[in-house]
């Protein structure tokens, strides 16, 4: 047996062993941030990405316009169709289009949220296992972004938290994820639960939102909001909309099914918040 | 076999895994099969562990364990240990019960992707994180969509094998 151990690699599987123990320590210590070496090999790596997602990108372009020319074509007549529709209402009523537009402005996040601080970086990777949902983003600790800062889309639309932190990469668990937890709220009702990630769920692209008071009465197609409670993440972004109301088996409580509103499987561009005000 | 062409042996098994770790973390996650995505590395280490013998399956499973768990996100550091383990026993095998073959390569790529979709299922099972049902759901389709890509991660290794593999540098 020491004679198999010795000619079949024993030293080999102690350093292996000794490594894992390594990363393993540097990943609990370092909480978030990346271990050293995890650090170097995503950092160097990090070009390789940037490369491989702008390649894909073209190709799912260039794709897109060679196989689905047509459907293009269809679409713009169709949208060619509804901006003369548009234009025409707008002639019609060009005060209301002006009130319109002083809302819409009011609306818009940047106007709604002047506390926001937003780092854009480009999505590099998306999920690497089929047993959690991350993404990859082209910028990390050296733009300032750290463990636990929002993600969202241009539109408001929550996309995850990041999970860990290199000097040029950082990595995201989506809202789909296991581990996410957080206050959520039914904008039409006010109802309070807790976003949760779901595995049978984020496997359909979906989350829970559960521990939902007794009377809430939701609807299919209801929007659900981050709450702010815990004051870890701001209030007010957009998660998705629910798309039924189930009773856990237990009987004890009820939980709706959330669709998120972030398209996680084609994201390119996104915007991590560095920074917001806590609203007391 | 001198050092150098050890040093050259195992450049070239490397830049056999570049593609397939290229393809595995950046490529095919972007167009899932059914919402699932295969798990190329493991299969890399069975295809060089069946050809090379327990010792250099070692060393090789050592150096894929490092790749997943310093490129990937999430992970604590255990891969490292399991793939070099994985690797040993996968050449040990292939050594002195199976043959180093196709047939043995696919075996030993079906018992580590088994062992390694068994190790989730079990923790999903100790923390709770989700039902038998739904794990295996993910876990089966996985299974079969990774077992798909063997021949062409047996044939690329094989032919670097036919080229540098062994003791043929020597």
């Amino acid at each position: 047996m020491k004679d198999f151990l010795r000619k079949n690699g024993i030293l080999l599987l102690i350093i292996a062993l000794l490594l894992s123990i390594l990363i393993g320590v540097g990943s609990a210590f370092l909480g978030g941030n990346a271990d050293p070496l995890s650090n170097v090999a995503n950092t160097v790596t990090a070009p390789v990405r940037g490369a491989i997602a702008a390649v894909a990108d073209w190709a799912e372009g260039v794709y897109a316009y060679v196989f689905h020319y047509g459907e293009l074509q269809e679409e713009l007549d169709s949208l060619r169709k509804q901006v003369a529709e548009l234009e025409d209402a707008v002639r019609q009523g060009q005060e209301a289009s002006r009130e319109n537009e002083q809302l819409r402005s009011l609306l818009d996040l940047q106007e709604k949220r002047r506390d926001f601080v937003f780092e854009s970086a480009k999505v590099t990777a998306r999920s690497t296992y089929n047993w959690e949902s991350f993404l990859s983003l082209s910028k990390g600790s050296s733009a300032g972004i750290e463990v636990g800062d929002c993600v969202i889309t241009e539109t408001g639309v929550l996309v995850g938290v990041v999970s860990q932190v290199g000097y040029n990469w950082s990595s995201v668990s989506t809202i789909i994820n296991t581990d996410t937890e957080m206050g959520g709220i039914v904008s039409r009702t006010y109802s309070a639960g807790v976003l949760e990630g779901d595995f049978a769920l984020m496997t359909q692209g979906k989350m829970k939102l559960n521990y939902l008071p007794e009377g809430a009465q939701l609807v299919s197609g209801d929007e659900v909001v981050t709450s702010g409670k815990g004051d870890v993440f701001p209030s007010g972004l957009v998660v998705g909309q629910v798309e039924g109301v189930f009773t856990d088996p237990s009987g004890q409580s009820r939980y709706a099914v959330v669709a998120p509103l972030a398209k996680l499987d084609s994201l390119i561009e996104v915007f991590v918040i560095k920074d917001f005000t806590i609203v007391e | 076999m001198t050092r150098r062409d050890l040093f050259h042996k195992w450049f070239v098994y490397s830049l056999g895994l570049l593609p397939i770790w290229l393809l595995d973390a950046y490529i095919l996650p972007r167009y899932p099969l059914g919402g699932i995505s295969p798990m190329l590395l493991p299969l890399a280490a069975a295809a060089v562990a069946v050809l090379e013998g327990a010792y250099a399956g070692t060393g090789f499973g050592m150096g894929v364990g490092l790749l997943w768990e310093l490129t990937y996100p999430g992970g604590f550091g255990g891969l490292v240990f399991g793939m070099a383990l994985a690797g040993m026993l996968m050449g040990a095998v292939s050594q002195y019960a199976l043959s180093q073959s196709y047939p043995g390569c696919l075996i030993c790529s079906a018992g580590v992707l088994c062992a390694l979709d068994g190790l989730r299922l079990a923790r999903g099972l100790l923390v709770h994180t989700a039902q038998l049902p739904d794990m295996l759901h993910v876990a089966v389709p996985e299974f079969f969509y990774s077992l798909a890509w063997t021949p062409l991660i047996w044939l690329l290794f094989r032919a670097i094998f036919n080229k540098v593999g062994g003791t043929k540098l020597a």
